[in-house]
């Protein structure tokens, strides 16, 4: 009995390392990532038969290419129109041996980049995408992304159903993109990776062991996009930021689960290993010398703080100066709200506030707690209390944290004293 | 969740960082590093025993992971260790 659930483990851990893997090189005979992911699944049910009973083999993942390969075949002879794809397939089989997984590794990389680049397809929605790309490259069980997501286990299914039928019926191919294309599909790739970790990090709805996972699930996707992609600064730039906050995990919430800001974070439960991780990946974005993209310009916000031992030593005149890189690169109220902190910080509360007024008319902040919240505090700086009194109780009006209302109608009844 | 692996090994350097790309290529690898021979104790006095020529420190799901990434690396005539690294 015990013996047989180490093995069960064992099996768990060859899925979620080699899963990915046989689904791309697969993927790349079938020309059909659905049809791969099935008969990656069959060989994983295959290998659940037979490896407690036979052992697990030397090489898991040559097997289970292997087996799922001759699964494909099978099932293509059955369909109607097989000759061509059926040679070929054929003859993969015989070319990939069990030890013959060493020195292909530029192949697999091309596979599962393409993998990446298929499961990610902007025909999908977003939920579409993540779902599939947890489950085909992070070799995530339906019941885990459910778990994670906090929906059913059908809900996630029929999304993964539904996703892969919406890629055969656009025909979309089995590759790598190139030329202008490239850039979108990139983008792409980058957006759900980041939504995959933003899920895990700021965990919204609920706090669920399956969340610490999905961050690393990112990260690890991140770092594996990095090696197959090593010329693309923004996946640099991405796992840069990704790395330098989580970082941050363990300074971010007090004991009683209470969110500490930036500034008052005790920098020494920072992880170092981690924050030097992500400025080593900054460094690399940079060594390419490409027009910085929206991931590395937030990587080099985020790597400020990081570099700051106390937060008196922050560079804001850099992060003003990178606010407004990044207010061109992906213009936003909310990134010009960012802006004005930090150009109060640099240049005093007039700046800032001098901002503020100017993008108080967005559409996008009005019922934004935090315009007048952050409008408060430049005049109460400015000694301007009547005024600032009034914006807090304003912002306290807006949000809807309840934490955060106290907070905001006590400075409000600070200002009269 | 880490791992330390502790590598005991007689083999020349570079050793530990010459056998971590298939884990770098994995997106697990957090560091890695060869140690030279020669350790001393606190009090400086050397000390025995099979060396620990190098160590990797790896991110992954489970412990079960871990060994299976470790059993990959072709390391011949040499002892690891698989350590979990503990939150704190």
């Amino acid at each position: 009995m015990g013996a047989t659930t180490s093995v069960h483990r064992t099996i768990d851990a060859v899925w979620r390392m080699e899963s990915a893997k046989v689904i791309a090189a697969l993927a790349r005979y079938v020309r059909d990532v659905g049809l791969a992911e099935e008969m990656a699944q069959d060989a994983l049910v295959a290998a659940l038969e037979q490896w407690p009973v036979e052992g697990v083999p030397n090489n898991p993942g040559a097997w289970l290419t292997t087996t799922a390969k001759r699964r494909a075949v099978d099932q293509i002879r059955r369909r109607e129109n097989f000759n061509r794809k059926v040679e070929e397939i054929g003859r993969g089989v015989r070319e990939s041996s069990p030890d013959a997984s060493e020195g292909v590794e530029d192949e697999i990389g091309d596979d599962l980049l393409s993998l990446m680049f298929t499961a990610c397809h902007p025909v999908l929605g977003t939920e579409a995408r993540v779902a599939l790309t947890l489950k085909m490259l992070g070799g995530l069980k339906t019941e885990e992304i459910a778990r994670a997501f906090l929906v059913s286990d059908t809900a996630v299914a029929q999304r993964i159903v539904r996703a892969k039928k919406a890629l055969a019926e656009a025909g979309v191919p089995f590759e790598v993109p190139e030329g202008p294309e490239l850039a979108a599909r990139l983008a792409s790739v980058l957006e759900v990776i980041y939504l995959i970790f933003n899920e895990g990090y700021s965990a919204t709805r609920g706090d669920h062991w399956m969340r610490p996972e999905l961050c690393a699930e990112a990260l690890r996707l991140g770092r594996v996009l990095a090696e197959l992609a090593p010329k693309e600064a923004e996946v640099h730039g991405l796992v840069a930021l990704m790395e330098i906050q989580a970082s941050r995990s363990q300074a971010r919430t007090a004991p009683d689960g209470t969110p500490v800001l930036l500034l008052e974070q005790d920098r020494a439960r920072w992880d170092w290993l981690l924050v030097g991780r992500g400025l080593a990946a900054l460094e690399r974005a940079e060594a390419l010398n490409q027009p910085p993209g929206p991931y590395y310009v937030q990587a080099a916000l985020a790597a400020c703080h990081a570099r700051a031992r106390r937060p008196e030593d922050t560079d804001w005149r850099r992060i003003a100066a990178l606010y407004e890189v990044l207010a061109r690169l992906s213009p936003s109220p909310v990134v010009e709200l960012n802006r004005a902190v930090a150009l109060s910080m640099a240049y005093g509360p007039a700046a800032g506030l001098a901002l503020v007024d100017e993008i108080a008319g967005a559409k996008a902040l009005q019922g934004y707690h935090l315009l007048p919240s952050v409008r408060g505090d430049f005049l109460l700086k400015l000694g301007r209390t009547d005024e600032a009194r009034a914006e807090f109780e304003k912002a306290a009006g807006l949000t809807r944290n309840e934490r955060e209302r106290t907070l905001l109608l006590d400075r409000a009844a600070a200002c009269l004293t | 969740m880490r791992f330390l692996v502790i590598v005991r090994t007689a083999a020349e350097l570079p050793f530990a960082t010459r056998y971590c790309d298939a884990l770098a290529r994995a997106g697990v690898l957090l560091d890695a590093a060869d140690l030279r021979a020669g350790a001393v104790d606190g009090n400086g006095r050397v000390t025995t025993g099979a060396p620990v020529r190098g160590y990797w420190l790896i991110d992954v799901r489970d412990h079960a992971e871990a060994v299976e990434r470790v059993r990959r690396i072709p390391v011949a005539g040499c002892v690891v260790e698989i350590r979990p690294v503990a939150v704190v």
